[in-house]
């Protein structure tokens, strides 16, 4: 079974008329990295609100369809019993941090708090996560302190400690300056390494073909396609859903540089590479 | 305007920590991009020309004339600043008297701000939703809209902080309009940027900034071609440099358009 | 990083106390005061409470709250001094202002009551951190949401302090003058209320999500990272203050 199953999924806020999610359905399997693109109002982070169930607990309105994460009917359970299966974060790492705790450690601790562990169990944690995301050094500064990459690092580090199967990033670097960004995507890297399912909002297209094994295309709300970064991005109405292409896929289509018998572009640039020189 | 300039200006917001020590950067009609990380001074160098922070030493000066003694609100007829964040500027409730706020604030009639204010929202494109209340309306049309009501004060130069930063493609290609639109119309236009690949298609000049010092400026494709002096401040190449470099060539590319013919030439 | 907390971090034996003493310890002094309103009586209470934020070397550290309060007492002599409704015994004048016995009386009383109150909070929340004050309280019953606003809203004012900063430099670089005339200022409030009132509420519904998200509306019985204090006197110095309290009432009673 996937490990996030979406059947009909359809959404609405309260007060407005329009659906901003229309019927999507679609699965995600263990160990994957989903990419999701779209332009602003494509419904990207309402999607990964239903994900993690804010939709329908924490926003109201109307909600039709399922979503299912690791067996678990979100719309049936709390948020606090969906934590564990999946975790969220999102653009602004200053809004993410409590505000209550004075220590980058407690600040990791509060999940574990809320989730009642024994306190061994959330040493282990804590340490185990702070390192993987190399802020155990600033562990005891106040998380207000830290700079933008630090801070988002810190409630990554949070969310994860919570060991959740699906990490949820949605634009994790829009707010971050090129240091802290990269800071965030090497993590990222690491993840998917290790296996981890990741879904990621992300407005760079290269960050997306670099580690999206398959990419969801939203338009207002509507599902487009889901598929491989190479079939998505040599789509030739891409425009029209306001996205374009990495850099060099757009040199690879001006140049006709493809795949062998196919219409397909290459999305990175070792690919590129790779094929300009069999040409 | 023709020139801003800045002459051996030092600044520092505590004893221990100086930001500036005897900066001098003069900026001219060329397009010009502020690239660096956080910390490296960029907002501290804006506040500073808008008057809303005031240099240790050192002068600032506009067309040669010093400004040291005007006011931030004298300034604010001069130097227009579009902040990163909308919400920390909107509180109308009707677009159209939000983008008026800054003309009838430097002194113009109701009439002329309103005339102002709806030509500054047809540049942005949202001249149809002058009577709307802007909470109403995404951020990235939030965005739009303050950027507006600082082109309605028609001021000579406009600095942007961050323009792109949560826009999408469209947004993009709207923002990239303006700043060519001010360019033409012979303003100066000046913009701080985490976004090299906009900066590259841009501007006509960039200015690499790290830890209160300058340590690139110049046309926009000498400065991207510095690969080690970038790397110092934790900047990477914009992606169709790295493209060119990647395949092997050692010319400096920063348009697309520049790859593709190149590459078409050489088959 | 600035948080709005008093709190002075030292090690003290009233440092170690139990927080729930020290609440114990505030209630009842300024109970005794009003259960024994003899100003020698209330002045050994205030005594003892002077007592405490010396050996919990936060004597200077109150000394400004006091000060600040010196206001408050002046003016209560005056008014007690002239205008008690029992004067009748006139003791001095200064000019034409005559002060009576039995003013100065209720004054001395209601001075040395606002010392005791004063001091009593100073021992409670100089000596104690916030957080061990609240996770004390959260454990006896108190809702973990109230306790996480009480020590969020500590640490997020300094922060709302920055975003004003922000939003007075954007109105200022729109040409609104901030500084000068009373009227001035007046007209710059609504250009500056506004963003800041919506910011936070804006950033106030993303930690909320946040919070959501870190399984902040758990039923599960929470634990706490940082190993309970012990609190080894708690028991004996909570009778002796709730003995004293009742010798205090029996006091009263019987004479």
């Amino acid at each position: 079974m996937s490990i996030i199953e979406v059947e009909q999924l359809k959404y609405r806020y309260p007060d407005l008329t329009d659906l901003v999610l229309d019927d999507l359905s679609f699965s995600v399997e263990k160990g994957e990295c989903l990419g999701i693109v779209g332009e602003n109002t494509a419904g990207k982070s309402t999607l990964c609100y239903a994900l993690a169930g804010l939709i329908p607990h924490f926003y109201k309105g109307a909600y039709g369809g399922k979503v299912t994460v690791n067996g678990l009917v979100v719309r049936e359970h709390e948020i606090a019993d969906i934590v564990e299966n999946i975790g969220l974060v999102f653009e602004n790492p200053f809004s993410q941090m409590t505000g209550a705790k004075k220590t980058v450690y407690e600040e990791v601790a509060f999940g574990l708090e809320n989730l009642g562990l024994d306190r061994k169990e959330m040493h282990r944690r804590i340490e185990q996560y702070l390192k993987l995301l190399d802020v155990f050094a600033v562990k005891d500064k106040n998380p207000f302190d830290l700079s933008g990459g630090q801070m988002q690092r810190v409630a990554i580090a949070s969310v994860l400690a919570m060991e959740p199967d699906v990490l949820i990033l949605d634009e994790p670097t829009s707010q971050l300056d090129p240091q802290g960004s990269s800071e965030v995507f090497e993590v990222i890297e690491q993840l998917t390494e290790k296996g981890m399912t990741i879904i990621l909002v992300e407005h760079k297209m290269e960050q997306i073909a670099q580690y999206a094994d398959r990419v969801l295309l939203l338009h207002q709300g509507r599902q487009v396609a889901l598929d491989t970064p190479e079939k998505i991005f040599s789509r030739v109405d891409l425009k029209d859903f306001g996205v374009t292409p990495p850099v060099v896929t757009n040199i690879a289509k001006a140049l006709n540089v493809r795949y062998p018998d196919s219409e397909l572009y290459p999305v990175t640039i070792e690919e590129f590479k790779r094929l300009e020189e069999a040409k | 305007m023709n020139t801003f300039e800045l002459k051996d200006v030092a600044f520092s917001y505590s004893l221990d920590i100086q930001i500036f020590d005897g900066l001098d950067l003069t900026f001219d009609s060329r397009t010009t991009a502020i690239v660096g990380q956080n910390g490296a001074g960029k907002t501290t160098l804006v506040k500073l020309m808008k008057g809303l922070l005031k240099p240790s030493k050192g002068t600032l000066l506009i067309d040669g004339d010093s400004i040291d003694k005007q006011t931030a609100a004298q300034l604010s007829r001069r130097v227009g600043l579009v902040f990163q964040n909308p919400n920390d500027q909107i509180f109308k409730t009707n677009v159209l008297e939000e983008v008026m706020f800054g003309p009838l604030n430097i002194g113009m009639s109701r009439n002329e701000a309103e005339k102002a204010a709806r030509e500054a929202l047809r540049k942005v494109d949202l001249e149809s939703k002058a009577e709307d209340n802007p909470y109403d309306l995404s951020l990235s049309e939030r965005k739009l809209i303050a950027l507006s009501s600082i082109l309605a004060m028609d001021t000579e130069m406009i600095i942007f902080d961050e323009p792109t930063m949560g826009q999408d493609f469209a947004g993009k290609e709207k923002i990239k309009a303006i700043i060519e639109e001010l360019h033409t119309e012979g303003k100066l236009v000046l913009c701080i940027l985490h976004d090299m690949d906009f900066a590259a298609e841009v501007f006509e000049r960039t200015v690499v900034m790290n830890q209160g010092e300058i340590i690139l400026d110049g046309p926009t494709r000498d400065v991207f071609s510095k690969k080690e002096v970038l790397e110092k401040a934790y900047l990477e190449q914009p992606y169709v440099t790295q493209i060119a470099h990647a395949l092997g060539y050692d010319e400096s590319f920063i348009h697309e358009s520049e790859l593709i013919n190149f590459l078409n030439k050489n088959d | 990083m600035n948080t709005m907390t008093l709190y002075v971090e030292k090690d003290s034996p009233v440092h170690h106390l139990d927080p729930l003493v020290k609440l114990l310890y505030v209630v009842a002094a300024i109970a005794l005061t009003y259960i024994l309103p003899e100003p020698l009586f209330i002045a050994g209470v205030l005594f003892v409470t002077l007592l405490l934020l010396l050996v919990g070397k936060v004597f200077r550290n109150s000394l400004p709250i006091l000060t600040l309060s010196l206001f408050l007492i002046f003016s209560l002599v005056i008014v007690q001094g002239f205008f008690h409704p029992d004067n009748v015994t006139e003791l001095f004048s200064l000019g034409p202002l005559v002060f009576y016995e039995e003013g100065l009386y209720v004054a001395l009383i209601l001075v040395l009551r606002v010392l005791v109150m004063i001091g009593s909070f100073s021992v409670l929340i100089l000596t104690t951190s916030p957080d061990e004050m609240v996770e004390r309280l959260i454990k006896k019953g108190m809702s973990p949401r109230i306790g996480h606003v009480i020590l969020s809203v500590l640490q997020l004012i300094p922060q709302m302090r920055a975003t004003t900063s922000k939003i007075t430099d954007a109105q200022r670089s729109r040409g609104m003058e901030t500084e000068g005339s009373m009227l001035t200022r007046i007209k710059a409030f609504f250009p500056l209320m506004g963003p800041v009132v919506l910011n936070s509420l804006n950033e106030t519904k993303e930690r909320s999500i946040a919070l959501e998200m870190r399984g902040f509306g758990s039923s599960m019985k929470k634990t706490f990272l940082n190993e309970e204090k012990q609190y080894p006197y708690n028991k004996l110095l909570g009778g002796i203050i709730i003995a004293i309290v009742i010798l205090g009432i029996v006091w009263r009673v019987m004479a």
